[in-house]
Order: C-alpha cells, then structure tokens, then sequence
C-alpha cells in the first residue's frame, strides 16, 4: 500500500508537471494578435525611424482636426491660374462679354446635380481667391476639406483618423496625408473606370 | 585555415594571408603541377547550375504525380545528389591552386566557399550578417560589374508591423502588383506576382473559387469588388512551423522572413500555407539588369536563386527604413494602409479600433497581421 501511494504521488507530480510546462512555449505569451497589440503598445515609447526625408521637397501645412494632427500638401501653389483676382476682378457678366479666349474650357462639372451645386456653392463670387461654405463662411484653399467635409462628413471622419485618403512619405510619423483634391477632382470627384495595369500571360497558360 | 570565433568552417584560398604555399597537393609553389588542368576548371556559372540542378533537377518540369511515381534514380543521379555542394568546394580549391588563375578568380572563389558553408541567417551575429552581405555585394559587383547596396537592417524595439485594407477603395487597377514585381525583383519569365487581386461578385461574399485573379478588362467591373491577398505575416504562421530547416522565421517585427540561401526548396512551407502567399522559383529568375532594383536587403529583394522560396516581406528593404512598401505607394485610391500597431497614434491603429475590420480564416489561429475593411 505504502509503495503505491508513493507511486501515485509520482504520477499526479508527473502529471501536474508536464500540464504546467508543456503548453508554455515561446510565443503563446498571448491570446492573439490583438492582446498583444495592446499590452505591448502600452509602454509604446516612440522609435528612431522616421519618414520626415521621404517628405522633403514637398511643401506642406500641418493641421489639427478632431484630435488628429498631420500635415496636408500646400494647395495653392499647385493652382495653375492663382491668384483669380489677377483675371476676375469684374463681374463675370462683363468678362464672358468680352471677346478673349475662354478660360476653364476644359472645367465640366460632374459632381452631385445641378439642383444641388453649381459654381457659386464652393467658390466666393465676391472673392474669387476664396471658397466659402454654405452659410458663408469664407475657407482657404489650403484647407478645402472644410467644404468637402460638409456633405461627406463620413469620408471626413475616416480621413481625419486615416482610414481613408493616402499617406504620403513613409509609416513612421510624422504623418503626412493627401487631402481631398490631391485625389478627386472638385470638378469630378468620382474615380475613372480604366484597364489593370498588367496581365499574367503565364497564368493563363497554366491553368489552360 | 579557418579564422577564429567563426560558426562554420571556412577554408582560406590564399588571397591576402601568404599561408598558401604548398596548399596544393603537389607540394610546389609555382607552375602548373599537373594535377589540376585547366579544362577541369568550371566556370562559377556551371558551379551553381550544378549544385542547384542537384537539388531539384528536372523536377522543375513536372508536378505533382509525376514528381513523385515518375522519379529515376539512377546511380548517376544519387552519386551527383550527394557531390552537389563538393562540387563548389572542389572548384574553389581547385581555382586557388591554379597559378593561372587571377587574384580576382580567387576571389570570386572565396567568396563562394565561404557563402556555400555559411550559417543561418536568423542565427548570425551582426558582424556575421554583415559578412555575408559585404560578400553578395562583391560578388553581384564581380559578375555584373554593377553596384548593389545590400542592408542587413535588424528588427527595431518598439515596431510590430500590420496592414490593412479597404475592400470598398480597392478598384482592380493592379498597380500594386506592378510595383511589387519591380520593387522585388521578381523573376519576369514565369511573371511572378506575391500579389492576386481577386475580382469577386457583389452580394455574393467571399467566394475565392469563383473569384477571377487574372482578368483583363476594364476596370471596376459593374457589379463586382475587389480584394487583394498576399503574404499576411500571420504572427503564428504554419509556413514556420513546417520548415525543416529552419530557413523561414518571424522576425521581432512580426515580419515573415525566408533565407534564400538556407531554403532547401522542399515546398513545406507553400503547402502550410492557408492563403497561398508563398511562390517558388521553378526556373532561375531573370530580371533585365537596367530593371533591377539596387535597393535590397538580404531578407527581402535581393536576387533569389532557382529552386528556393520567395514572398511578400512587407518590402523589408523599405519598411525598416520607414517608407511604406511599394504595394501602398503605388495604389491610386488610398485602399492600402500600412504601419506600426504597437504606436497608439498610428493609422493603422484607429482603423483597427474605429473600422470593423476581419482577417481571412480566422479561425485557422493563423493570426494574420492584415485586415480588411469596408467604409
């Protein structure tokens, strides 16, 4: 009797030792992926890598919206015919008028209808350098995602976190974000349809 | 003949260190001995063709079935299994000894001793690593007479890679595809892509077997949406698990890895593999030398050989010096989002806490380091 309750002394420490060791392996430190995003991104202390090279050269204005802050590439200095005011400085009646070449030829409005928006609902027509939202207020066009930001307001939240609009440079902070009309024409917001880039001819054949 | 504090042996052919007097077995210094003529002598080209046609050979032509009932295994084919790697040893010898050969050839010949009997790299210290990189750069410089700049940058504190994409975004364009193949220098001949983009039905989920990952027409299709699938650096990933030889690992940065030069092309890892993100060389990969991409790093796009494992490394080359890999900077619509998730501030981070976001067969417990999502 006694030689078998030592034996099973020795068993069940066997036992007890090969559950508690066994399953401990490197690695299973965590449930998943996302506990460990998260306890380790607690004691997160910034790294060395940076990506402020990959923006040099590129002029850019940094703003704060909803908590988020990063930069926007400069937009006026890209606007071919800036400033308006050096051409619109009458009304519009008296220039159409006059007998000179059309300007904004190639300007064709496709973006919401007719009933909803026409030239006057993004631009000033009392300052042509300006746009001014719907009650008025005037917005620069640097910071033109104001106006977009009153109808897409969903689009708006995505970008403010980064969920949608590219990122410019690398990764690593600071971070660097197209606005609005790095991407979508304000005359045309919408993405033209378009062939793919390439076609795998060797897949083809494998699969024949 | 071997340098101290070294984890394999390594065989100095005489180049610098004047210890070789008499290193051929003839015992004389100089003029030809007689035991080693010049015709025997092949060239590096032959050396790798050998060594790498031993270790799969002829394989490359069949599949599946054939490979394993149609094998003759002569005692021709057994006997050149097994002098495979003999044979660039024995020709490094073989080019030291010979006085006719130029300091250059000797080199070359070093070189290749030294990168045939290397370690692992998960294993080497940076010095080692260092080493083996100096190395390739010589020898792509000596081959080609072009300059490469090769990185053995290591993991950083504080970095845990992931990714995420937006399925609503992404409109088939494929320019991602174009820029990974030239980023990575993938083979042009079989026109490898890590990347598929899968065009899939709307309303009808994610029907994989239906989906068509090669369509050429214009795009977006009415009625369809695409996804894109690559290498999800799953931070338990099976490929690992399965490897025989350890020659593909997780890095601390979560990033999925393989050591061209340690794989030894048996295909576990594609097998383990639930989301078909690894490719493997059947043919040697040419890429046109005006075309290839001299920003490399060991772990990534340097130029692979025939008959070893290939894939997306988040374009390691770019990612640890901080730039988004090429897939994110090429794609116009912004549907790929790219960087830290241990940095709270990140963008990826508030997708994956404000999005809802999923990952292909989660259940698997592959915990891939990728994510969909929807606007």
């Amino acid at each position: 009797m006694m030689i078998n309750s030592l034996m099973n002394k020795y068993l069940g420490l066997i036992a007890f030792c090969i559950v508690f060791f066994s399953c401990k392996h490197e690695g299973d430190k965590y449930h998943g992926v996302m506990e460990k995003i998260q306890v380790e991104g607690n004691h997160y202390e910034g790294t060395s890598i940076s990506s402020e090279n990959y923006l040099e050269g590129l002029e850019t204005i940094e703003i704060s919206e909803g908590g988020q802050t990063f930069l926007i590439p400069e937009r006026k200095s890209h606007i071919k015919s800036f400033a308006c005011t050096e051409c619109h400085s009458k009304p519009l009646a008296e220039m159409q008028e006059a007998d000179i070449k059309k300007a904004h030829w190639d300007i064709k409005i496709v973006h919401a209808n007719e009933n909803t928006m026409n030239c006057v609902t993004c631009h000033n027509p009392s300052n042509m350098d300006e746009l001014h939202s719907l009650t008025g207020k005037s917005i620069d066009f640097n910071n033109s995602y104001n106006l977009c930001s009153q109808c897409h307001s969903k689009q708006f939240e995505d970008w403010k976190g980064g969920a949608h609009g590219k990122r410019i440079g690398g990764w690593a902070p600071p971070r660097a974000s197209m606005t609005c009309v790095n991407c979508h024409n304000p005359h045309q917001p919408h993405f033209e349809s378009r062939w793919p880039a390439r076609f795998n001819t060797q897949k083809v054949k494998e699969r024949e | 003949m071997s340098r101290s504090n070294k984890k394999w042996f390594s065989l100095n052919l005489g180049r610098k260190q004047h210890d070789n007097s008499g290193s051929c077995g003839c015992g004389k210094t100089s003029g030809g001995c007689g035991s080693h003529s010049n015709d025997s002598e092949m060239s590096e080209e032959e050396f790798y063709n050998a060594a790498v046609d031993a270790s799969i050979g002829d394989e490359r032509e069949k599949d599946g079935f054939d490979q394993v009932f149609d094998v003759k295994m002569d005692r021709r084919t057994a006997f050149r299994k097994l002098t495979a790697s003999l044979l660039i040893g024995a020709g490094a010898v073989n080019t030291s000894c010979n006085v006719l050969s130029s300091d250059e050839s000797k080199e070359k010949a070093q070189i290749d001793w030294e990168e045939q009997f290397k370690g692992n790299y998960k294993l080497m210290t940076d010095d080692e690593k260092k080493g083996t990189v100096d190395r390739l750069v010589r020898s792509y410089q000596m081959r080609t007479g072009k300059t490469v700049s090769m990185s053995s940058k290591n993991a950083e504190e504080d970095v845990l890679f992931g990714y995420a994409f937006n399925i609503s975004k992404c409109q088939g364009y494929m320019d991602c595809v174009s820029a990974c193949v030239k980023e990575n220098n993938q083979d042009r001949n079989s026109q490898m892509q890590y990347i598929r983009i899968h065009e899939m039905k709307d309303g009808e989920g994610l029907k994989f077997d239906e989906a068509d990952d090669n369509y050429y027409h214009e795009v977006p299709a009415e009625g369809h949406f695409y996804l894109g699938t690559q290498c999800f650096h799953c931070d338990n990933p099976p490929c690992v698990e399965v490897c025989p030889v350890q020659a593909t690992w997780r890095e601390d940065d979560g990033l999925v890895v393989v050591d061209y030069d340690w794989c030894v092309g048996c295909r576990y890892c594609m097998a383990a593999c639930p989301y078909d993100g690894r490719r493997f060389n059947w043919s040697k990969p040419e890429v046109p030398e005006e075309e290839v991409n001299h920003n490399q790093h060991y772990l990534g796009n340097r130029m692979r050989k025939k008959g070893v494992m290939e894939k997306c490394t988040f374009c390691v080359q770019r990612s640890r010096a901080g730039k988004n890999p090429a897939c994110v900077e090429a794609c116009p619509t912004g549907a790929r989002i790219f960087g830290n998730l241990l940095d709270p501030n990140s963008t990826i981070r508030w997708v994956l806490e404000n999005k809802k976001v999923f990952r292909l067969k989660e259940d698997l417990g592959t915990e891939p380091k990728f994510w969909y999502f929807m606007d």
